[in-house]
């Protein structure tokens, strides 16, 4: 293509006018705060590791397990805490792991792999979190709208078939709240990097030609 | 890290500051978002810097960096997108009136560039930086035929923009 050989002429020529800083301005330069994506990519990733496990801090654990286990379900809960805790562990170790992966010396291909396999593994972590909010409370459900203490409440006649629907719609609803908010984390933190992730991976149909 | 290790960065990197300044030149319309984009570069160069083991020349090295800031790390690209607007607009207007002079096909071939996306700029930076397409399939990560038929869809593109 001549316009891009013109061009190609025309862009040694400019190196000359190009800007110069100087030995002191470049040594205060790399001293100034980075804006650059990982730091937000580390910092929400944290939060979006965190903040489900802080609604923990204002649960009084043992009156709570004393009131699970008059509801017979003591042991599923138990179990539950033990197995959500390891899936958590490992959800952090693969983030740390991935993390450390992010750097800028990498080819500019792997970098976006590695920005993207580190935010899929907090998808997969908010993916485990919305799939344990109905699990659980549909369980917690179950037995509470089976115990003595709460049908003696009720009015005689009471269809359940109700409390069962309001339920789940408000369940449905409290999970489709998280997963909207975090795909509005996610669009904003990823949607240009991966636009060009797509472009860089996509193979071109077209005939090669003049190579 | 200490200070000859600060010392000898900084003397290279205004060695070769003219990569960076490139790079700024192509994917910024403006001057104050050509220094963000250089400062954001030169910390990110400065950051990776210990892991920089040689194994490459400097330059090559530099250019990874600086196109990883501005096409992955680097997330200011509002300013130039509004800058882009105008200038397509402006562009358009000016295409209809033929000008053959070699000062005006330059102008429009850069505001044509502008007008291409992040992965199309850094192809046609690395053609512009004279690397060949080995070059650039291995500074991009990608296959060499990959980047050729990258190359040339990128240069269709700018012929169509050239002559709509």
């Amino acid at each position: 293509m001549d316009q891009l050989d013109l061009l190609k002429k025309d862009w040694k020529k400019q190196e000359e006018a190009l800007p110069k800083y100087s030995f002191d301005e470049l040594s205060q330069l790399i001293h100034k705060k980075s804006s650059s994506i990982v730091k937000w990519i580390f910092i929400i990733s944290v939060l979006e590791l965190v903040l489900p496990h802080l609604v923990y801090l204002f649960v009084d654990y043992d009156t709570s397990m004393q009131h699970y286990k008059e509801l017979g379900i003591g042991n599923f809960i138990t179990g539950f805490y033990i197995i959500f805790y390891i899936v958590i562990f490992y959800f952090i170790f693969r983030f740390y792991k991935n993390y450390q992966s992010i750097s800028a010396n990498s080819k500019p291909k792997e970098l976006m792999q590695n920005i993207i396999k580190t935010r899929r593994t907090v998808k997969h972590y908010i993916w485990f979190n919305l799939a344990m909010v109905p699990l659980v409370s549909i369980v917690i459900l179950h037995s509470t709208f089976k115990s003595e203490e709460f049908l003696n409440q009720l009015p005689e006649n009471f269809n359940m078939a109700i409390i069962w629907v309001i339920s789940i719609v408000v369940i449905v609803i409290i999970t489709l709240l998280l997963w909207l908010f975090y795909r509005l984390i996610y669009g904003i933190l990823l949607n240009k990097l991966k636009r060009n992730y797509n472009e860089l991976m996509s193979n071109g149909n077209e005939v090669l030609q003049n190579v | 890290m200490t200070k000859e290790l600060e010392h000898k960065f900084v003397t290279d990197l205004e060695q070769h500051q003219n990569i960076i300044h490139k790079v700024c030149k192509l994917y910024t319309n403006n001057q104050d978002a050509h220094n963000d984009l250089f400062q954001e570069i030169s910390i990110q160069l400065w950051r990776a810097y210990p892991k920089f083991r040689g194994e490459a020349k400097f330059s090559t090295w530099m250019y990874r960096v600086a196109l990883n800031t501005a096409i992955t790390l680097y997330r200011k690209s509002k300013r130039t997108v509004q800058t882009q607007d105008f200038d397509s607009v402006l562009f358009k207007i000016q295409a209809t009136e033929y000008d053959d002079t070699e000062e005006e096909q330059l102008r429009l071939l850069y505001k044509a560039i502008r007008q291409l996306s992040d992965i199309e700029k850094a192809l046609v930076f690395l053609y512009l930086e004279d690397k060949n397409y080995k070059e650039i399939a291995e500074t991009m990560g990608i296959t060499e035929v990959n980047a050729r038929v990258k190359m040339n869809r990128v240069k269709t593109k700018l012929q169509k923009i050239l002559n709509p």
